[in-house]
């Protein structure tokens, strides 16, 4: 009995050693890794030239792997959103990500959104939302999202004209993609109120979080360009009278060019700045930074 | 009825197995985990956790049917209760097919089990669940038939670790002709294309069976392939089935 005991009690020791072990030495090779664990995740996905090869190695489990990717494309989107703000294989991520699931419209959308406006990369976006609708070829989402882009980033008024229609034609779209089409074709100096509308419209139309949050940013530059182009007018018209140019923004407000001094939407400020050129412009900034 | 005994003995024996139990608890474990996932998932949650539930479904009722299926003809044998069982009005074909529709059933209840815990998952969720889910499922049955007559077959006349990993290697192989025939057609070598169509028509195209990806983007099935993909299925089973018996017969026991 005493034997038994003594030999379970060592069983037992050893079992515990043994976890402590495994997990410790996890815990030293994270370390001498020296990088996140979510950057080599990443980083894996690096070595896979294209998802057309990794597609074959996963055999009936693609869509579950372009899963795992979603996830780890969202953790990568998600910790450069909050640290230095590049994107180096975003568009790979995406790339492979639709290559295993090519019906996968949420991640054409995000990835295509993300590559535009977070990442700068337009016409990667374009590229990748363009492989989309040759895949999907009855889904309206993609034509919408290229026209927005060609609209909002590349200002190519035309070319947003034209996939705005077809998103106007293609089965189940929005009522509302006409219209646009209609604005893009005629206009351009209204440009920020159907960027508005759109970026509403967009905003509305996802249940993506992160999504809704991009549409949010977007309205809030929109916002401060109004703001800016507001408290700009009202310098201009101060120098018309006095030949000088105000001290700051509270000057302008005193002498009544404008009605009040505008909240900047991110969390900064206006001010104004006297440029190389002498003359007075009206910026932002955020308080605690130069 | 002759083959009844024998599948209701193969069910009892293979549902006293712990590696069938480890799995299926493996998959409801899986299945399970959606609900970890479901913060992280951007919007696509119903479509993750219905690839997770059916892919999660689809992986332990393959690795059921290859490592029960693989022990089926072995462990009687070296069990010795074959002699007992052929000694009685038994034809060794009709032994073959009771094992095979025995572990079919076993492969059935644990699909429903599964089929529950999946459903149940969607519950939970929130995740509208509907019958068009069902049709994967249905389709995976036929694919878990030629898995099993796979490996039946290779159990005839290999260990059952050889037969596992052969079976494993088929079902493998058996989704990758089509990419092989692709490949092929890019190289333009005569010998190769020839290889890789020999590939293509005469091992079993399991990629046939694979619609969990349409069902789940709710891209809508023809009528047709999924009449002719299950007679595949069929006819590929009896095939095989008549070619594990053949062995069998000759069997020198």
């Amino acid at each position: 009995m005493k034997r038994r005991f003594l030999f379970l009690f060592l069983s037992f020791i050893i079992i515990v050693l043994w976890l402590f072990s495994i997990v410790r030495l996890q815990l030293i090779v994270d370390k001498k890794r020296k990088k996140p664990l979510r950057e080599l995740l990443v980083e894996e996905l690096a070595y896979f030239p294209s998802g057309k090869f990794l597609k074959p190695v996963v055999i009936e489990y693609e869509n579950f792997v372009a899963d795992l990717v979603w996830l780890r494309a969202i953790q990568y989107y998600g910790h450069h959103l909050m640290t230095d703000r590049r994107y180096t294989w975003l568009g790979h991520i995406f790339n492979i990500l639709t290559q295993l699931d090519p019906k996968f419209v949420g991640a054409y959308r995000f990835g295509g959104m993300t590559l535009a406006w977070d990442a700068r990369e337009p016409e990667e976006a374009i590229k990748l939302l363009r492989r989309g609708m040759r895949l999907n070829p009855l889904r309206w989402e993609f034509p919408f999202d290229i026209a927005f882009i060609y609209y909002m980033i590349l200002k190519d008024y035309e070319r947003a004209g034209d996939y705005f229609y077809l998103a106007g034609r293609m089965p189940e779209t929005w009522g509302i993609s006409q219209r646009w089409a209609a604005f893009s074709y005629g206009k351009s100096e209204n440009r920020r109120d159907f960027g508005k509308i759109i970026f509403q419209d967009l905003y509305q139309s996802t249940k993506n979080p992160e999504m809704k949050k991009i549409a949010r940013r977007g309205l809030k530059f929109i916002k401060r360009e109004e703001d800016i182009d507001y408290l700009q007018g009202g310098v201009d018209k101060y120098y018309q009278k006095y030949k000088k140019y105000p001290k700051n923004l509270q000057e302008l407000l005193t002498f009544g060019f404008i009605d009040s001094i505008p909240k900047e939407p991110t969390g900064g400020f206006y001010n104004i700045t006297i440029g190389p050129d002498g003359k007075a412009k009206v910026s932002y900034a955020y308080p605690g930074r130069r | 009825m002759k083959l009844k005994p024998v599948i209701l003995n193969t069910f009892i024996e293979s549902v006293r197995d712990k590696i069938l139990i480890i799995l299926i608890i493996l998959g409801l474990l899986l299945m399970a985990s959606a609900k970890i996932i479901q913060p992280l998932a951007l919007g696509e949650e119903s479509k993750i956790i219905k690839d997770l539930g059916l892919s999660a479904i689809n992986l332990v009722s393959v690795l059921i049917a290859v490592f029960v299926g693989g022990r089926l003809i072995y462990k009687e044998i070296e069990k010795r209760t074959i002699y007992i069982v052929l000694a009685k009005p038994i034809r060794r074909w009709e032994f073959i097919l009771g094992k095979f529709f025995g572990l079919l059933l076993v492969l059935f209840v644990s699909l429903l089990i599964l089929t529950i815990g999946f459903f149940l998952v969607l519950l939970f969720t929130k995740i509208q669940a509907d019958f068009y889910l069902l049709l994967p499922l249905l389709f995976l049955i036929f694919e878990l038939s030629i898995i099993t007559a796979l490996a039946l077959f290779f159990s005839t006349f290999v260990t059952p670790i050889g037969a596992s990993i052969f079976t494993f290697i088929l079902y493998f192989v058996g989704h990758l002709t089509r990419d092989l025939k692709a490949f092929a057609a890019m190289v333009k070598n005569p010998v190769i294309t020839f290889l890789a169509d020999l590939f293509y028509y005469l091992l079993p195209n399991l990629a046939n069976f694979n619609i969990k990806g349409m069902v789940v983007h709710n891209v809508p099935i023809p009528l047709g392939v999924i009449i002719f993909t299950l007679i595949y299925g069929i006819i590929y089973t009896a095939g095989l089935l008549f070619l594990a018996s053949l062995i069998f017969q000759r069997k020198d026991l």
